[in-house]
C-alpha cells in the first residue's frame, strides 16, 4: 500500500505531500480483581496521506488528509488521492514548506517483545501486597509495538519502532462497610516493575487515608502542594504557552527574551524539550511531521527562550529549527522538598480531574484526597475544590530541587502554588 | 434519502460468515463486528484551515469475539482477504494462543462467564439523511464556514479568532454470529463555533456553541445562528468576576443539566462497574437518590442524536430505560458480558471507541425529563444564587458519588432577578444524592446536545448526547 500510494502521488501534480504508515501490534489484558476479564490481540495498520496544493498566485498553501485503509482497492486509492488534491486546493493558508532537513537517524528499530512486557505487567500487578482492607479492584494492561514509517516529497524519510505501555489500575480501600476507590494511569515505554509496584503501594496508603478523611474545611485561600502526576499539567501550561501555534493564534503573548511573568518572587522555571528520556513512550528522533527533535530550552530561568511547534506555525513565526514537543524536562528549584514542606499548606494527592487550562490559565479540580498541614498538625481531608489562575500563581510558585519522572515528563518532585481558592465541603 | 449501507461490508459479509463458522470449530461462541464509517472534518479559523476526510469516528476494520471454557477473547484487525478465510482464522488462533501461554505462565485465573445468547435475528436499517458526508460539496462547506468565522470576527467584541469546525460521519456497521445478521447505516453530524478574547487584565476567555444531530451535513448551516449567541457569551465572560466559594441555589440551563445527568448518574449506573464493585449505585436500586422532580432516561432510542444507533457494538438492539423514576433509582445500563455476569438483560449500551477497542458499558442519550415550571418562575423563586450556563468538562466518582462539573459561567440572581453580574469559571462539586435530592423545579422544555465525547475514566472516547430541561437545585460552587 505504501509503495502504491507513493507512486500515485508522484503523478498528481501536488505541490508537496507527506505520508505516514503506522502499524500497531497491541496486546491487552483486562482483570477484575486478579481474575482475567478478557484478553485481546489487536493488529492494525493505516497510511495517512496529506496532500498540499499551492494557489495560482503562490501566496497560499492548502492541505487535505485521509488515512487509507489497507483494504482499500487501487480504484479507491485513486479516487481518494484525486479528492485530496481537489480539497487541498480549497484551503487557503499562508504559504509554508514541508520539512526538508535530512534525518540523521533514519531508522530506529529496536526489537519490541510485546509478550515479555505484558508478562512483566501482569506479574508486577499480581505481586502487589494487599491487605483485608486495601486491595486492587481491577486493572487493564495495554502493550504495543508501534512502527511508524514517514516519507515526504522533500525526500525526508525515517522508520521508527518503539514500545508503548499503558496501565490503568483501580485500588479499593474499605472500613466498616464504607469503601472508596483510587485510580491511576501509568504510561511508559516498557514495564518498570519496581516503580509500578512502589507507586501502587503508595496509592493503597492513600486509599486507607481517604477512609479517615474529614470534609475539607472552608479555607478561603491556601497554598496547595502537588506531589503526584497532576503536577505535569502545571508544567504543560508553560510548554503550551511557548507553542508556535499558541503564539501565532495569539493565545499566548509570551515574547522571546522577556520574562513569562512580572514580579516573580518564587522559583523561575526552566523548561526543556528532549528527544529522549529513560523509558519514555515518546522517545522518537523526529516528530510526526518529520522534523528532527532537538534538545532545546523553551524557557530559561523564567525568561521565554524558544518557541516550538508544527512546521506551519513555526514558519509563520520565522523559526529555523523547530519541532513538536515530545519529552519535557523541567529543572529543579532552589529549595529541597523538605524546605518547601515547612509551613502550612494543603497537599492534594487525588483530584477527580485536575485541569490547568493553558488558554485561560484557569486551575480547577475537585479534591478526592488531601493532607492539610496546619501548625504542625496533619488532617486528612476530602471534598470541595481547588481553583485559581496559573497566570497569577506563576509569580509565587515554588518547586523542589528533587525531580520525578512521569513517562515523558521529568518535573520537580513537589510544586507549591500559593493562594489558590479552596471551596470547603463542610 | 436513505444512508446506503457500505458496499465494502456487503462484499465481505459472506467471507466473514465463513470466518464465524471456521472459528466456531474451536470456540463455543463467535461474533464479528465489522465497520466501515466514512466522513469529514473541516476546520476554519482566521489563522489556519484544514480539510480531512477522516475524524475520530471514521474507521474500517473488524473485531472477532470468541469464548472458550468461560473465557472471552477478542482479535481486532483491518487487513482481511475474503479469499483467505482459513488464513485469517489461523492468524487469530495463533495470536490468542500466544496470549494464553502468557496467561498460563502467570497463573492467571479466569473470570468465568457463560455463553452469550445467540437467538436468530436479522435486521437491516438504513436511516434517513438529506445529505451524505462522502458526497457533500466541500467547496461550499469551506465557503460557508469561512463566512461564519469572518462574521464572528466582526460580531464578537475583542475576538482574537473564531474557530469554526464541522464533522460528519456516515456509519456502517455489521454484526454477525452463527444466527444473527444485523446491519445498520446512519449519519451524524456536529458543528461548533468557538472564540476567545482577552479581558481587561489580559487573561484569555473562551466559549463555544454548537449544533448536532442524527442527520447529514445539512444541519451545519444552523451554526450561523450560534455566532450571535457566541458574541453575547464572550461579552459576558470578559467582564466576569471570581465567584465567592459557597453553597448556592442554582438553575442549570439544559447543557449544564445534561452534564449533571451524565456525570452524576450516567457513569454511576454503568453496570460493568457493578461487576467490579466500582459503583455505589448497585446498593441503591429501588431506593431514593433524588427528589420527586428527577426522572432520567438513557438509551439510543431516547433522542435522534449523534448516538441514535439501531444496535450496539455487541449486537444488542438499542433501548430506552428509565434509570431514575421520580427520584427512585430503578435500573442501570448494561453491556452484554456484564449482563451475563449480573444475570440481567443487556440494554443496548455496549460501545467501542472503534473496532480495535474493547466494548464497555457506555452511555448514549442521558436525559432528564421535563417538568411543569417556566424558566421565569424558576428565576423568580431564587433568593440568592446563580443561573449556570455552558459546560467545559466533568468527572464522575461512581464509588463515592462525588461529582465535578466545570461550568463556563454563572449569572447572579438576587431576590428573583438576574442582576447582570457574571462569574466564571464555576466549579460545581457535591454528593450526587444531595445534589439531585435538592431539585425542586424543572422547566417544560428540554434540549439534548451531542457535541463532544465521553471517556471511560481518561480513555475510550465515544460519542454521547445528554440534556434535559432547566433544573433548580442547590450545589457547592467554587
Amino acid at each position: 500500500m505504501f509503495e502504491m500510494i507513493r507512486e500515485k502521488l508522484q503523478g498528481l501534480g501536488a505541490e508537496a505531500w507527506e505520508m505516514t504508515e503506522t502499524a500497531q501490534n497491541r496486546w491487552e489484558f483486562y482483570y477484575i480483581g486478579h481474575r482475567l476479564d478478557q484478553n485481546r490481540a489487536v493488529k492494525v495498520t493505516g497510511t495517512e496521506v496529506k496532500v498540499y496544493v499551492k494557489s495560482e498566485d503562490g501566496q497560499f498553501l492548502g492541505n487535505a488528509a485521509q488515512t487509507i485503509s489497507p483494504t482499500a482497492t487501487e480504484a479507491e486509492v485513486d479516487e481518494i488521492l484525486k479528492k485530496l488534491v481537489f480539497q487541498a486546493g480549497l484551503v487557503k493558508n499562508p504559504y509554508y514548506t514541508l520539512t526538508d532537513v535530512p534525518v540523521t537517524v533514519a531508522r530506529k528499530t529496536d526489537p519490541v517483545d510485546v509478550a515479555a512486557i505484558a508478562r512483566d505487567c501482569i506479574e508486577a500487578l499480581a505481586g502487589v501486597p494487599e491487605t483485608e482492607t486495601q486491595r486492587i479492584n481491577s486493572y487493564e494492561i495495554f502493550v504495543s509495538e508501534i512502527c511508524r514509517h514517514t516519507l515526504n516529497s522533500n525526500g525526508v524519510e525515517y522508520v521508527c519502532t518503539y514500545p508503548s505501555t499503558e496501565l490503568e489500575v483501580v485500588v479499593n480501600a474499605k472500613k466498616e462497610g464504607h469503601e472508596i476507590e483510587l485510580h491511576r494511569i501509568y504510561h511508559s515505554g516498557t514495564c518498570d516493575r519496581e516503580r509500578l509496584a512502589k507507586d501502587v503501594a503508595r496509592v493503597m496508603e492513600f486509599g486507607a487515608d481517604r477512609l479517615e478523611a474529614v470534609p475539607t474545611p472552608k479555607l478561603g485561600k491556601a497554598d496547595v502542594l502537588f506531589s503526584t502526576w497532576d503536577a505535569c499539567r502545571i508544567y504543560e501550561y508553560f510548554a503550551d504557552k511557548m507553542h508556535a501555534d499558541y503564539v501565532a493564534r495569539k493565545i499566548s503573548d509570551w515574547e522571546i527574551g522577556k520574562p513569562v511573568a512580572e514580579d516573580v518572587k518564587g522559583d523561575r522555571v526552566t523548561v526543556r524539550v528532549l528527544p529522549e528520556l529513560p523509558n519514555s513512550s515518546m522517545n522518537m528522533p523526529v516528530d510526526r511531521e518529520g522534523s528532527v527533535v532537538y534538545e532545546r530550552e523553551l524557557i530559561r530561568d523564567g525568561v521565554a527562550a524558544a518557541y516550538c511547534g508544527s512546521r506551519q506555525f513555526s514558519q509563520y513565526l520565522g523559526l529555523e529549527k523547530s519541532s513538536m514537543v515530545t519529552n519535557l524536562e523541567v529543572e529543579g528549584g532552589t529549595l529541597s522538598e523538605e524546605e518547601i514542606r515547612r509551613g502550612d499548606y494543603l497537599e492534594v494527592v487525588e483530584f477527580s480531574d485536575f485541569q490547568v487550562d493553558s488558554m485561560s490559565g484557569d486551575i480547577a479540580g475537585e479534591i478526592r484526597l488531601g493532607y492539610l498541614h496546619r501548625g504542625g498538625e496533619v488532617t486528612v481531608v476530602t471534598g470541595g475544590s481547588v481553583s485559581g489562575s496559573m497566570n497569577e500563581a506563576v509569580k509565587q510558585m515554588r518547586f523542589s530541587k528533587e525531580r520525578e519522572q512521569y513517562d515523558d515528563r521529568l518535573i520537580p518532585k513537589v510544586t507549591l502554588l500559593a493562594g489558590l481558592r479552596i471551596t470547603g465541603a463542610e | 434519502m436513505k444512508a446506503p449501507f457500505s458496499e465494502y461490508l456487503q462484499s465481505i459479509a459472506p467471507a466473514l460468515k465463513e470466518l464465524v463458522a471456521e472459528l466456531g470449530r474451536d470456540y463455543e461462541y463467535v461474533s464479528v463486528l465489522s465497520t466501515d464509517s466514512v466522513g469529514f472534518r473541516i476546520s476554519i479559523s482566521q489563522r489556519a484551515k484544514s480539510v480531512s476526510n477522516q475524524s475520530v469516528t471514521t474507521e474500517r476494520g473488524t473485531v472477532v469475539r470468541v469464548c472458550r471454557d468461560g473465557r472471552y477473547s477478542e482479535a481486532a484487525f483491518n487487513e482481511f482477504d475474503p479469499k483467505d478465510v482459513a488464513g485469517k482464522a489461523a492468524e487469530i488462533r495463533r495470536a490468542l494462543d500466544a496470549q494464553t501461554e502468557i496467561l498460563k505462565a502467570c497463573a492467571s485465573e479466569v473470570y468465568e462467564t457463560g455463553k452469550l445468547a445467540d437467538e436468530p435475528l436479522v435486521l437491516f436499517v438504513e436511516k434517513e439523511a438529506d445529505e451524505l458526508p462522502e458526497r457533500s460539496d466541500a467547496e461550499a462547506l469551506v465557503r460557508v464556514l469561512t463566512e461564519m468565522s469572518d462574521r464572528g470576527m466582526e460580531t464578537i467584541p475583542g475576538a482574537l479568532d473564531v474557530m469554526v469546525s464541522a464533522t460528519s460521519t456516515h456509519v456502517s456497521k455489521m454484526f454477525l454470529t452463527a444466527n444473527r445478521d444485523l446491519r445498520q447505516s446512519y449519519v451524524f453530524t456536529e458543528a461548533s463555533a468557538a472564540s476567545y478574547a482577552p479581558n481587561a487584565e489580559g487573561d484569555i476567555k473562551f466559549a463555544a456553541e454548537g449544533v448536532s444531530g442524527c442527520a447529514g451535513p445539512e444541519i451545519i448551516s444552523g451554526l450561523d445562528a450560534k455566532i450571535d449567541e457566541l458574541a453575547e457569551v464572550i461579552s459576558d465572560l470578559v467582564r466576569a468576576e471570581e465567584i465567592v466559594p459557597g453553597e448556592y441555589e442554582i438553575i442549570t440551563e439544559p447543557g449544564v443539566t445534561g452534564l449533571i445527568a451524565h456525570e452524576a448518574f450516567g457513569h454511576g449506573v454503568e453496570m460493568d462497574m457493578f461487576v467490579k464493585g466500582r459503583a455505589l449505585g448497585a446498593d441503591y436500586l429501588g431506593k431514593r437518590v433524588g427528589s420527586e422532580h428527577v426522572t432520567m432516561h438513557e438509551g439510543a432510542l431516547c433522542d435522534e442524536s449523534v448516538t441514535a444507533y439501531a444496535f450496539d457494538d455487541e449486537g444488542t438492539l438499542a433501548g430506552d430505560v428509565i434509570e431514575i423514576d421520580r427520584g427512585i433509582l430503578r435500573t442501570g445500563i448494561c453491556d452484554a458480558l456484564a449482563a451475563l455476569r449480573l444475570g440481567c438483560e443487556p440494554t443496548g449500551n455496549g460501545k467501542r471507541e472503534n473496532f480495535a477497542h474493547k466494548a464497555y458499558t457506555r452511555m448514549t442519550n442521558t436525559v432528564f425529563d421535563s417538568g411543569e415550571d417556566t424558566v421565569e418562575d424558576m428565576i423568580a423563586s431564587v433568593k440568592y444564587g446563580y443561573l449556570l450556563k455552558g459546560l467545559d468538562s466533568g468527572m464522575e466518582d461512581p464509588k463515592h458519588w462525588g461529582i465535578q462539573c466545570i461550568i463556563n459561567r454563572g449569572y447572579e440572581i438576587v431576590d428573583g432577578k438576574l442582576t447582570g453580574k457574571v462569574v466564571a469559571p464555576v466549579i460545581m462539586t457535591g454528593y450526587v444524592p444531595d445534589v439531585l435530592g435538592s431539585v425542586t423545579m424543572a422547566s417544560r422544555d428540554r434540549r439534548v446536545d451531542g457535541n463532544g465525547f465521553c471517556g471511560k475514566g481518561y480513555k475510550e472516547w465515544v460519542k454521547v448526547a445528554d440534556g434535559g430541561p432547566y433544573l433548580k437545585m442547590k450545589a457547592r460552587l467554587g
